[in-house]
């Protein structure tokens, strides 16, 4: 492992965080591993502290006890997002990728960009105090989405969205672990990214349970199936495997890949941009549910 | 930093809120300074009325970003420097309006001592003019980041802390803006108008640390 990879991974060790020096303890013990290119979600129930270790995670606050390593760069959606910001969508973008590192020019491009794929493209030049709570919300998206952060903060961030941008932010997710970097998220749909995430932490009672990890993804959302061909002895992309909920060898060559819908863009890009690409012989949405997860290599 | 100075700064201007405390200074020193008064004096009375300005420029920076846009900025760059981006704004537009007005005040009044027995010449008022203001600048930036958010969260307590902190600064024994102002208010008796290295020194090494103290709390409060 080297040592720029380990300051990629966020880890809690022994975190706690309580607000006050006599105050109670909302989160106590908590003991996490965010590695570079997961998913992870975090459950619990109104109140149990979610947002608490989300601000943790992306170092907004520092823990009252315990230690927190490692420095990837971070981008953060908070629960609720202001429009009281004396700027244009555009303009606020702008300075926040310009604050992510990007250039000014480029920081502008990448505004307009992520403005268009949210649908937000018409409201570019609109000032913030005038969009409505879905459009600044798309904003407030956009702002994390910028940077191509190696680490991403969603606190409930697709509240507020409209369906063809959740559906977006769901893809963006699927392409930000597919280049390597992390997500950790809360939503209160359970569907949201079902079956995608690698792992799923539970916060109640003021600690964090770990109910699902290493165990290969869950899947009861949405799949497609992917059929792709290359040589007889290739081995698909990483990347492609890791997103994937089941994978089965056909023929020699052959692959039959059952892969979240949100993942399925992440994945094909990963197949086509291989060396030597793969051929996509056909995409179709999953009749049945796919064989035994477990057969994930 | 300089991609958070720009944010911060655009942030102040198109805010607007900067336009009290700059109006309600200007007035101040339109009414207390009038031209053909011996400039020491003046620059004296500029540098003081100087300081709570600044204090509250702070309390508009630190204020001005609602807690949601200040995490999303927080997080790219770590809540500290974003706190440090919010007061080294602050105390740039205090240093940038307090030279014009020291410049201002300069040109209006009269180049010589109390009684118009010493000449004074512009330039040597400005070298102890504008160290004397940048010292009121400093100590106020100071007053302004121990007496707001995140040290002093509620108004009701951070407003007249902030006051009452700008007062005491300003009047207290020991205080190096009292240093600098008395300073220029003793030299234009006398003529001779000192440079105030050594409350400068002091003004910025206390206000580093009270920065410094507030952006380390900063992550560690409730926000």
């Amino acid at each position: 492992m080297t040592s720029m990879h380990q300051d990629r991974e966020l880890c809690l060790t022994g975190v706690g965080r309580r607000y006050g020096v006599r105050g109670p303890w909302v989160l106590r013990g908590v003991d996490l591993v965010v590695a570079p290119g997961t998913l992870v979600r975090i459950t619990g129930a109104n109140g149990s502290g979610k947002s608490t270790l989300l601000r943790l995670l992306a170092r907004l606050d520092v823990p009252s006890e315990g230690r927190v390593t490692g420095r990837p760069r971070t981008a953060y959606v908070p629960e609720r997002f202001p429009s009281a910001l004396p700027f244009t969508a555009v303009g606020y973008l702008t300075h926040l990728g310009t604050l992510h590192g990007l250039g000014r020019k480029a920081a502008a491009r990448a505004a307009h960009t992520w403005l268009e794929r949210f649908g937000a493209g018409p409201y570019a030049g609109t000032p913030m105090a005038r969009l409505s709570k879905g459009g600044s919300q798309k904003v407030a998206v956009a702002q994390a989405l910028l940077g191509d952060p190696e680490l991403l903060v969603l606190d409930e961030a697709w509240t507020g969205l409209d369906g063809p941008a959740r559906a977006e932010l769901d893809r963006a997710v699927a392409e930000r672990t597919a280049a390597g970097g992390a997500v950790v998220f809360v939503d209160h749909d359970p569907r949201r990214l079902a079956g995608a995430a690698d792992a799923v932490h539970t916060v109640a009672d003021g600690a964090l349970r770990h109910r699902t990890e290493g165990a290969g993804p869950v899947v009861d959302g949405p799949v497609v199936i992917v059929v792709v061909q290359g040589p007889p002895d290739g081995r698909l992309p990483p990347e492609a495997v890791r997103a994937a909920v089941a994978v089965a060898e056909t023929a020699p060559g052959g692959h039959r890949l059952t892969v979240p819908s949100s993942h399925s863009d992440a994945v094909l890009r990963a197949l086509l941009t291989a060396r030597p690409p793969w051929h996509v012989v056909r995409v179709e949405p999953a009749g049945a549910l796919p064989p035994d997860p477990g057969s994930r290599p | 930093m300089t991609a958070l100075l720009r944010y911060q700064a655009d942030l102040l201007l198109r805010s607007q809120r900067w336009l009290p405390p700059v109006i309600l200074y200007a007035a101040f020193l339109a009414v207390g300074v009038q031209s053909g008064q011996p400039v020491l004096d003046s620059l004296g009375y500029t540098a003081a009325a100087l300081l709570p300005v600044a204090a509250w420029l702070v309390r508009i920076c630190v204020t001005g970003e609602p807690p949601a846009a200040r995490a999303c900025v927080a997080a790219a760059r770590g809540p500290a420097r974003a706190h440090l981006a919010c007061l080294l704004t602050a105390l740039l537009a205090a240093v940038l309006l307090g030279v014009a007005a020291v410049v201002v005040v300069t040109l209006v009044s009269d180049p010589a001592s109390t009684g118009h027995r010493v000449r004074v010449p512009p330039a040597r008022a400005l070298a102890a003019g504008l160290p004397a203001a940048l010292v009121c600048a400093l100590l106020g930036t100071a007053v302004g980041a121990l007496t707001g958010p995140p040290v002093l969260r509620s108004t009701g307590r951070a407003v007249p802390a902030m006051l009452l902190g700008a007062l005491l600064a300003v009047v207290a024994s020991g205080s190096p803006a009292r240093a600098a102002v008395s300073g220029l208010v003793g030299g234009s008796h006398s003529g001779r108008a000192p440079v105030p290295l050594l409350p400068l020194a002091g003004a910025a090494l206390l206000t580093a640390a009270a920065c410094a103290a507030a952006a380390w709390l900063t992550g560690r409060r409730s926000p």
